[in-house]
C-alpha cells in the first residue's frame, strides 16, 4: 500500500480513468478526503469504509453491518450522503469525500455535533457518525424537512441505545437555528492522513502489500492547514559558544540522535529524510515511521526549520513543524525550539494536556542531549532513549502536584513557556 | 464480511464494456451503484471473478427527454431522478423513489441496476411494469429492445443474458389527463414492501382506463388492467370510491397474491393490505385525472 498526498494540481473531481486489474492487484484511486488529497493504491474488494478507516486512519467512520443496512458508515461522497460499507474505494476515484472528522474540529464543532451533546443526542455514540452526516445531507438538500417527516428521514440509520427521540430533537433544533441553511463542514483543511499500514489487517485479510514497514517515498511533506494540537515552545541556556551548537545541528545524523527514541534510516537527498522514533508513555508504545525535510538551514541566521510527518503501526499520526534558533549570550548560546505539533488517530485521544507535557519533555531531553553532544563533539552513546514512562508520566504529575502544593496559580517560568 | 477477492475492469466505452463482460464467459458482473450487489459479495452469497464497472462509460449517464418518452441512462443515479427537473414529467417515478431504501443508498443505487437486480419486492420495476417501459439491453450481438412486462421472469431473474447490459430505460412521460398513485406497506420505511401498488389512471372518451401493478406479493411485479372495475366502481356514482373500488378488486387481489407467508405477513394478511392499498391509490389517481391536478412538466 502506498499512502500519499498528491499535490494541490491534482485535486478537484476527475473523470475515473479506464481500469483493468486482476483480483488483489492494487488499483490507484485518488479522492479528496476532507479536504486533502490523497492517493491509496489498494485492491478493488477494500470498502470505502475500510479505506477511511485502515488506509487513512480516519476512524471516525463506523462500520456496524458491513451490508447497508445500520447507516454508521454514513460519510458524504460528493456531497451526498451515502454508505460507505457499499463502495468499494477503487470506484471512487475523483471524488470528494467528506467523513465525520470534517464536520467540525474538537474546539470549534458544527452546529450538528454542538446541538447533538446539548441535547443528549449520544449514549455510547456508535451511531452518532452516521446520524451526523446522514442529518447533515438532509438539511442542506431538504432544507425545509418539517419536524413530522424526521423520524421517516432519518431512518436510515439504527441507534442501539435507542436515543432516537434526542436525536430528532437535536436535528430539528439545528434546523430552526440555520432557517438560512446549515453551515457548511468547517474542518476540511489539509492534513495529514496516513493509516495503519504494516499491520496486516486491510480489508483483504492478506498480509499487507507494505510488508512490516512503510518505506515512504520522497515526496514533499504538506503540513495541515489548521492549529496544531500541541504548540511547544522551549528556551535552553547552553555553556558553550554558538559554532559549537551548530557543529550538532549541521550534522543531521547527530542531531537526529539527540532527540529522544529517534533515528535516521534513509537519506532520500536535497533535505528529505526517513526515519524512526519511539515513544512510550507508561502502557502506551507507539513507534512511528516516517519522513522528514529540511526547509531551512541557515547558521548565519542562527535558524533551522524541518517539518516531519509519522505514522504508526496503529493509526496514530503526527506531523511537525519544528524551528530550531540560536542566539549568542554573554555566557554562551540560548537554544529556541519552537514546535507545532499535529495529531490524529488514537494518540489525539491522550488529551491536550498530557501530550503536551510530554512533548514537552521530549524537547527539554533533546536540548539537553544536544548540549552533550556538544559538549562532547559527538553522539550520546546510542541514540537517546526513548522517553520513558517515569518521566513522562510522573515527572509532568510531579510538576502539578508541586505547583498545587505551592498553592500558586499558573507557575511562572523564566524562558519556558508552553502555548495552549 | 469482506466480498472475495474479484478482478476489477472499469473501461469507458460501452463496446469495451460488452467486450469485457463476454471475456468473463459469465463468471463476471457488471456493478452500477452496488448497493444491491455489494451487500451480495460481502455475504459471499456471489462470487463473481470479474467486476465490470459501467461508470466511467459516458454515454451511460445520459438523462434526456425526448418526444414522449424520459430516457434514463445506466448510470443514471435514483436520486439524480428524484431532483432533476425532468424526472418530474414521469409522476410515477417520482412518487415511487422516496420509497426505494433510504437517501443514503439512492445516491449512489440507479434507476437500471434495481430494474436488473429485479427484487420482486423492489419499487421501480414495479413503476416500469406499470407504465409499460422499454428496455433497451446490449450485447456482443447487438441491442434489443424488452418491454418491461417482459423482462422480469421471476425473483431476481430477468430478460438478460449474462453477456448483457442493460443500458437504458424509456419511461412514457405523462399526458393531459393521467393521474397515478403509488403506496406500499413495509415495517419500517427504507423496507422492501409486504405489498404495494403502482397505478396509472388515464381518462378517454369511452370510459376511465387503469393499469396497476402490485409488488412485493409475487416472485415479480404483477401488471392488470382494471380499466372495467374502475368504470364500474366510478358508475356507481357518490362518495367513498376507494370502498367501492375495493368491493371490486376482491377476487383480483385473491388471485395476485401468491406469494406465500412469511415471518413477516401471511399471505391473508398480503391480500389485505393490497385490497386496502389498491382501492386507495385507485381512487386516488382517478381523482388526480379528474382534477388534472398531476403536474405535468416539459
Ligand atoms: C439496506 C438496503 C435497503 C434497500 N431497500 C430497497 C428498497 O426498499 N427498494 C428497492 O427497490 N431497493 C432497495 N435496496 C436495493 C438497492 O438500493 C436498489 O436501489 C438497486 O437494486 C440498486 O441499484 P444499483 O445501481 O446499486 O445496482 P447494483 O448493486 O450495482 O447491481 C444490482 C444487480 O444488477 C446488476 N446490474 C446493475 N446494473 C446493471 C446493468 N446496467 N446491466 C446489467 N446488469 C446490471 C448487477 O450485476 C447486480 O446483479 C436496498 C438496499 C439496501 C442495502
Ligand atoms: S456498516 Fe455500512 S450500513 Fe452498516
Ligand atoms: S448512541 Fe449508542 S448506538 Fe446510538
Amino acid at each position: 500500500m502506498t499512502v500519499g498526498e498528491a499535490g494541490s494540481r491534482e485535486a478537484g473531481p476527475r473523470t475515473p480513468r479506464p481500469v483493468k486489474a486482476g483480483a488483489d492487484d492494487p488499483v490507484e484511486v485518488r479522492m479528496t478526503v476532507n479536504g486533502t488529497p490523497t492517493v491509496l493504491s489498494l485492491p478493488a474488494r477494500v470498502t470505502l469504509a475500510d479505506a477511511l478507516r485502515d488506509h487513512l486512519g480516519l476512524t471516525g467512520t463506523h462500520v456496524g453491518c458491513e451490508h447497508g443496512v445500520c447507516g454508521m458508515c454514513t460519510v458524504l461522497v460528493d456531497g451526498e450522503a451515502a454508505r460507505a460499507c457499499l463502495l468499494f474505494a477503487v470506484q471512487l476515484d475523483g471524488t470528494d469525500i467528506v467523513t465525520v472528522e470534517g464536520l467540525g474540529r474538537p474546539d470549534s464543532l458544527h452546529p450538528l455535533q454542538e446541538s447533538f451533546g446539548r441535547h443528549h443526542a449520544l449514549q455510547c455514540g456508535f451511531c452518532t457518525p452516521g446520524f451526523l452526516m446522514s442529518s447533515y445531507d438532509l438539511l442542506v438538500n431538504k432544507p425545509d424537512v418539517t419536524e413530522e417527516e424526521l423520524p421517516e428521514e432519518l431512518s436510515g440509520v439504527i441507534c442501539r441505545c435507542t436515543g432516537y427521540r434526542n436525536i430528532l430533537t437535536a436535528v430539528d433544533q439545528t434546523r430552526r437555528a440555520h432557517p438560512e441553511g446549515i453551515p457548511g463542514p468547517g474542518n476540511c483543511v489539509r492534513t495529514a492522513l496516513v493509516g495503519r499500514a504494516g499491520q496486516g489487517t486491510d480489508a483483504s485479510g492478506g498480509p499487507d502489500e507494505a510488508g512490516d514497514t512503510v518505506s515512504p517515498s520522497v515526496q514533499d511533506i504538506v503540513l495541515p492547514s489548521g492549529d496544531p494540537t500541541i504548540a511547544v515552545r522551549i528556551t535552553t541556556e547552553i555553556d558553550l559558544p554558538e559554532d559549537r551548537v551548530w557543529g550538532v545541528l549541521d550534522d543531521i545524523y547527530l542531531l537526529a540522535r539527540c532527540l529522544p527514541g529517534a533515528e535516521l534510516t534513509d537519506d532520500y537527498g536535497n533535505g528529505h529524510y526517513a526515519g524512526r522514533a519511539r515513544v512510550s508513555v507508561g502502557p502506551i508504545k507507539l513507534a512511528f515511521n516516517g519522513v522528514a525535510q529540511i526547509l531551512e538551514h541557515d547558521r548565519e541566521a542562527g535558524r533551522l526549520r524541518a517539518i516531519a510527518q509519522g505514522q504508526d503501526t496503529g493509526g496514530a499520526q503526527t506531523q511537525a513543524d519544528i524551528t530550531l534558533t540560536t542566539e549568542a549570550t554573554g555566557t554562551g548560546t540560548a537554544m529556541h525550539a519552537d514546535a507545532k505539533v499535529y495529531l490524529t488517530g488514537r494518540i489525539a485521544q491522550f488529551g491536550r494536556a498530557l501530550a503536551g507535557d510530554v512533548s514537552r519533555r521530549m524537547f527539554e531531553q533533546f536540548a539537553d542531549a544536544v548540549t552533550e553532544a556538544a559538549t562532547s563533539g559527538q553522539a550520546p552513546s546510542g541514540p537517546v532513549k526513548a522517553p520513558s514512562a517515569l518521566s513522562l508520566v510522573f515527572a509532568p504529575l510531579l510538576d502539578r502536584v508541586r505547583r498545587l502544593l505551592r498553592g500558586a496559580g499558573p507557575r511562572r517560568r523564566s524562558g519556558r513557556d508552553k502555548e495552549r | 464480511m469482506k466480498a472475495a477477492p474479484f478482478a476489477y475492469v472499469r473501461p469507458s466505452r460501452l463496446s469495451d464494456a460488452i467486450a469485457e463482460l463476454a471475456e468473463t464467459r459469465g463468471g463476471g458482473k457488471v456493478i452500477a451503484g452496488g448497493q444491491s450487489l455489494t451487500p451480495v459479495l460481502a455475504m459471499r452469497l456471489a462470487r463473481p471473478d470479474t467486476l465490470i464497472d459501467i461508470n466511467s462509460v459516458e454515454e451511460l449517464g445520459a438523462l434526456t427527454r425526448s418526444g414522449p418518452a424520459l430516457h434514463i441512462g445506466a448510470t443514471v443515479r435514483q436520486r439524480r431522478v428524484e431532483r432533476d427537473p425532468l424526472g418530474a414529467s414521469v409522476p410515477l417515478l417520482r412518487l415511487a423513489l422516496p420509497w426505494v431504501g433510504h437517501r443514503e443508498l439512492r445516491s449512489r443505487g440507479t434507476v437500471c441496476g434495481s430494474l436488473a437486480h429485479a427484487d420482486p419486492a423492489a419499487e421501480l420495476p414495479a413503476v416500469a411494469c406499470c407504465l409499460d417501459a422499454e428496455l433497451t439491453l446490449s450485447g456482443p450481438n447487438g441491442h434489443r429492445r424488452v418491454s418491461a412486462r417482459e423482462f422480469f421472469h421471476g425473483a431476481m431473474t430477468t430478460a438478460l443474458t449474462p453477456d448483457e447490459i442493460l443500458t437504458s430505460v424509456r419511461l412514457p412521460v405523462a399526458a393531459a389527463g393521467e393521474g397515478f398513485g403509488f403506496a406500499e406497506i413495509a415495517r419500517r420505511h427504507g423496507d422492501f414492501a409486504l405489498a404495494g401498488v403502482a397505478v396509472r389512471v388515464r381518462l378517454r372518451a369511452g370510459g376511465p382506463e387503469a393499469t396497476m401493478t402490485a409488488f412485493g406479493v409475487s416472485d415479480r411485479p404483477v401488471t392488470r388492467d382494471l380499466s372495467e372495475r374502475l368504470a364500474a366502481a366510478v358508475n356507481d356514482g357518490g362518495d367513498g370510491l376507494a370502498g367501492r373500488l375495493k368491493e371490486q378488486l376482491v377476487a383480483v387481489v385473491e388471485e395476485i397474491v401468491d406469494t406465500d407467508g412469511d415471518i413477516h405477513a401471511s399471505r391473508d394478511y398480503r391480500r389485505r393490505l393490497l385490497l386496502a392499498l389498491a382501492g386507495r391509490e385507485l381512487s386516488k389517481a382517478y381523482e388526480r385525472a379528474r382534477d388534472g391536478a398531476e403536474e405535468v412538466t416539459t
